[in-house]
């Protein structure tokens, strides 16, 4: 190399370093570092052994300068070397290619049961509703499950027969398996004063011989809202956004009049689910004698409830022939869901 | 309730479309079930809620047709020609029961011929389900079917005495009923007399002596009222129901009792001829006292949350036959049609006017104020343990509450009271309320191994029901404690079941409130000594939360199982006052850490939680982790009895690097500490 000025000299550097970058990045295995290493650091003919013969050419005041420009650019093209050679004996430690296609290490993942994953997520729309989620005793006296729901003794639904009653009573007050949730409802209503908004939920027990759409065990989901002013608009509308955001999209529902003890007006309650009216439930206005019983002047408040069956909206859901199927604790069952 | 359209279309005028009219009544509270057609007619089937009773004949149904589609409706008034006889010089009519039976009505014919009924008769009784029997009783179901008013048609030739008793019945007396089987009564029941013996079970099924037959040819047709317990008493109690008793549970319209009657004498007479006797021969008042109900202007819209003009409300009452007794600016008050006694409140005139009037007519987009909700302890406590249980593979299983002895013969660790019963049985053989979850899930278990699968490791959240002492100051309240579990039996040791128990204790955090011990426990479901209880210490205080083990051989055995098994149970509603919501954040060391491990050597007697407990206290705060490496035994190395005990420590201090000397220091303290609680020694 002839005698150079600095700035061709300092241009040369500057080329060496972007060669050596680019030639390190494109080296895929050892023998092109290898190569790479020859062609920019070789003892002998590499481009930086050249480019050092070329500083003894410059003007003696532009040494220093050149030689800390070379010594700067001498030190990283070593080190990217050396971090390209290092990469290398790491990939090269990681053992042999494998088959991809091979399983991967299990992960024993547990499934909740079809039916907790339906009331949660009832509980979760409701949640959001400003609906708290209670629980209640399941053995029960007769003025939760019964009286304090204007079911008096007379009424058919108190029958020995639709009910099971334990062997053991408190004094003269028989005791029974729930048979419906309300009953929760009930006792928060006597503990608390409104505005309430609540979701009951849990097992209930009716005597029903089990076939594929009953089972004498069930799981009711039934909310609870008592806040002045509430009307029938409010129970429409609470349901229409527990409907949108259970089924998705936006669903309507219709009310057909029907008759509960609890409620009145009562009605049952259909969504639109897959391009026709499926029955729901059961809603209405808390009953004012409910009210009355649980110390609440219905002058002053009013409110509405609803019951859904869980089974039902899970057989529905998750496409269930048969209900008992949820009692049969099969895992090939359980691990679907 | 089986409708026939064209029966319907003699009271009044029908849409053309069955289907419409099917979903029109659906909407306004007679549910549709099926419509079937048969030739030039068609049989409607709807549901009729317990509360609508005027619905369960099709006269009923008319007037509500008629509301809503306003077009007028078309009653006969029967009035059937009399003879000159008076029936009541022959015959006494006595109510012994006036709280059961209110009031009775008989009439007397005379001459009558049984035989076939005429084709339309025929023809409607099929379209809705009868079968025709002959001509007489043909009509007293007709009438029934029209009204809602069951009637009954005796033979008068067959009826002693020449008198009817009302009365209850006496327990265990044989009545013989028109199927021919012969029931033992109890004195719920109400029971028609003669002068020697039943000849109906009131309300539910004439008897068979006194039925119509052939050679009948006097009748004696009753109308009357019947409380609804004796007639559901005997109903269910002798599984007896029938169409009579459906409706006299529900209360037929008082109103109709003699209408029906005279209704029922005017077709026998054209469908079989004889002479009708002069009035009928009564006992008893006719219970009739419609409410006179109040409705505020504004309470219709305060209810619906829309509004039904006045006019509109008034149209509607008066179709369904309410009678306007007082208007002032700000209310008016209705009198109940006797047909309508589920309405005496002001709420009830409001569902009046919304079913016909049409839910469709309330908003379904008005706005819902928001509400802060809280999830309670209870329900987190359930939420953690299944996070728990899954996390971990586990199934959730779905057991039911209510087993077989098989399943509640062994002791609950909850209680020792035996358990609770209930009648009927859930399902067969099944009426124990069970005391802990463990057998159902072992159970379930064995099912699940008896179709190829026995890894089934199960899970479930339910509760148990455990008697309380008779006496004890919460059997008051109630005599049943229901503690909430959270179970699981898995396949595996007592580690594996241990190791779930912690991590639900852990994920609920109750170490910041209390102290958990382990102690071995004698249960039955479990192998002695490879089980434990679990001990909360709080305040004090200690109580059983938990129990872990390896399942029991003969428990195994009986549920077709082969080990090894272990389960756990925790009661969750002990739990939930202890769960921490949220924890202060312990923020980690910058500073590094020092491992060393230690074996000791102590007597095999001490268990690893005193060992485990002087570690922690002769570390004086830099134990940051203790793990248990290894366990071993070796009587030439270690001597007879004797164990040795390796120990990873991670030591860490907060406020400054560890110096070799420190770390070495604390270790020295911890083996110091270990000797003098347990007589550990270190091993070299």
């Amino acid at each position: 190399m002839s005698a150079a000025t600095l700035e061709s000299f300092l241009a040369e550097l500057d080329r060496l370093r972007a060669d050596s970058e680019a030639a390190v990045a494109a080296a895929r295995d050892a023998a092109a570092v290898e190569a790479a290493r020859v062609e920019f650091a070789g003892a002998k003919s590499g481009r930086l052994k050249a480019i050092q013969k070329a500083l003894g050419g410059l003007a003696a005041a532009d040494k220093p300068a050149g030689g800390r420009h070379f010594n700067e650019a001498k030190a990283a093209v070593t080190e990217l070397l050396a971090a390209a050679q290092a990469r290398l004996a790491v990939a090269a430690a990681a053992g042999p290619p494998i088959d991809v296609t091979l399983p991967g290490s299990a992960v024993p993942l547990g499934h909740l049961h079809p039916i907790t994953q339906t009331i949660r997520r009832v509980q979760e729309i409701m949640g959001r509703l400003g609906f708290e989620s209670v629980d209640g005793p399941e053995v029960e006296d007769q003025w939760h499950n019964f009286e304090a729901l204007a079911i008096p003794a007379e009424h058919p639904a108190r029958d020995p027969l639709d009910n099971f009653y334990l062997a053991v009573a408190r004094g003269a007050d028989p005791l029974l398996l729930r048979s419906q949730t309300s009953t929760v409802q009930i006792r928060v209503m006597e503990a608390r004063r409104p505005p309430l908004r609540i979701v009951s939920l849990g097992r209930v027990y009716r005597p029903d011989t089990a076939d594929a759409t009953h089972y004498p065990m069930f799981h009711q989901v039934e909310g609870l809202l008592v806040e002045p002013g509430t009307t029938m608009a409010h129970l429409k509308s609470v349901l229409r956004l527990f409907a949108s955001s259970f089924l998705g999209g936006d669903v309507h529902v219709r009310f057909r009049p029907s008759f509960f003890p609890f409620t009145e007006p009562s009605v049952e309650v259909d969504m639109e689910w897959g391009g026709r009216w499926v029955e729901m439930g059961g809603a209405g206005m808390v009953d004012p004698a409910v009210l009355a019983a649980v110390g609440y002047d219905p002058a002053e408040v009013s409110g509405f409830a609803f019951g859904l069956g869980v089974e039902r909206i899970a057989a529905r859901r998750y496409g269930v022939a048969d209900i008992r199927d949820f009692y049969r604790n099969d895992v090939r069952f359980l691990r679907q869901f | 309730m089986i409708l026939s359209k064209q029966w319907l279309a003699d009271y009044v005028d029908l849409p053309a479309s069955t289907a419409e009219l099917a979903e029109r009544l659906a909407l306004a509270g007679l549910n549709h079930e099926s419509t079937a057609e048969t030739g030039a007619d068609a049989a409607i089937e709807i549901e009729v809620t317990s509360n609508r009773p005027d619905c369960l004949g099709h006269i009923g149904v008319a007037r509500e047709v008629g509301v809503l589609y306003g077009r007028p409706l078309r009653i006969p008034d029967p009035r059937p020609v009399e003879t000159a006889a008076e029936p009541r010089r022959r015959l006494t009519v006595d109510i012994a029961a006036g709280d059961i039976c209110p009031f009775y009505s008989a009439r007397v014919l005379r001459g009558v011929r049984i035989g076939p009924s005429p084709p339309w008769l025929v023809e409607r009784l099929r379209t809705v389900g009868m079968a025709s029997v002959n001509n007489v009783v043909d009509v007293t179901n007709y009438v029934m079917l029209e009204t809602g008013q069951p009637l009954h048609a005796f033979d008068l030739a067959k009826i002693r005495g020449a008198r009817i008793v009302v009365r209850r019945a006496v327990a265990g007396e044989p009545f013989e009923a028109i199927n021919h089987k012969t029931y033992a009564l109890d004195e719920r029941m109400c029971v028609i007399a003669d002068g020697e013996r039943p000849v109906a079970l009131a309300g539910v099924m004439g008897g068979a002596d006194t039925e119509i037959s052939a050679a009948t040819t006097d009748v004696l047709l009753e109308s009357a009222q019947f409380a609804p317990l004796p007639v559901r008493a005997a109903a269910r109690g002798l599984v007896l129901a029938s169409g009579s008793s459906y409706r006299f549970e529900r209360g037929p319209d008082p109103a109709m009792v003699d209408w029906a009657s005279r209704r029922a004498a005017a077709l026998i007479l054209e469908v079989a001829g004889g002479a009708l006797e002069r009035g009928p021969v009564e006992a008893g008042r006719l219970a009739c006292a419609p409410a006179e109900i109040p409705l505020r202007s504004g309470r219709v819209a305060d209810v619906l949350g829309c509004d039904v003009p006045q006019a509109r409300q008034r149209e509607i009452l008066v179709g369904l036959g309410f009678v306007d007794t007082a208007t002032s600016p700000d209310s008016t008050t209705w009198r109940a049609p006797s047909w309508r006694r589920d309405c005496w409140r002001e709420i009830d005139l409001v569902e009046e006017i919304a079913r016909i009037e049409g839910y469709d007519r309330v908003p379904e987009d008005v706005a819902i104020a928001a509400r802060p909700v809280e999830w309670s302890a209870r329900e987190m406590a359930v939420r953690r343990a299944g996070e728990v249980f899954i996390g971990a593979g586990l199934c959730e299983a779905l057991t039911r509450s209510v087993v077989s002895e098989a399943l509640e013969s062994v002791a609950s660790p909850w209680g020792d009271a035996p358990p609770l019963t209930i009648r009927p049985a859930l399902v067969r053989g099944a009426d124990r309320l069970r005391r802990t979850l463990l057998p159902s899930l072992l159970e379930a278990r064995g099912g699940n191994a008896a179709v190829g699968t026995d890894d089934a490791d199960l899970f479930e959240i339910a509760r148990a029901y455990v008697a309380r002492p008779a006496g004890s100051s919460d059997a008051a309240s109630s005599p049943v404690e229901e503690p909430l579990l959270a179970s699981c039996v898995v396949g595996g040791d007592y580690f594996r079941a241990k190791g779930l128990a912690e991590a639900i204790l852990g994920r609920l955090g109750v170490d910041a409130h209390a102290t958990v011990e382990w102690r071995p426990v004698a249960c039955a479901l479990l192998t002695q000594g490879r089980a434990a209880e679990i001990v909360l210490h709080r305040d004090g205080a200690a109580e059983r939360v938990g129990i872990v083990g390896e399942v029991a051989a003969a428990t195994l055995e009986a549920a077709a199982l082969t080990g090894p098994v272990a389960a756990a149970e925790l009661r969750l509603d002990r739990l939930d006052g202890v769960i921490a919501r949220e924890r202060a954040l312990e923020r980690p060391s910058d500073f590094p850490a020092v491992e060393r491990d230690v074996n000791l050597v102590v007597a095999e007697s001490v268990p690893w939680s005193e060992v485990a407990a002087a570690i922690r206290g002769g570390a004086g705060g830099l134990l940051e982790r203790l793990r248990l490496v290894q366990v071993w035994q070796d009587a030439e190395r270690l001597g007879v009895g004797s164990k040795s005990l390796v120990v990873s420590l991670r030591l860490r201090s907060d406020s400054g690097t560890l110096s070799g000397d420190a770390a070495a220091a604390a270790v020295d303290n911890i083996v110091a500490e270990c000797s003098r609680r347990t007589g550990a020694t270190l091993r070299a």
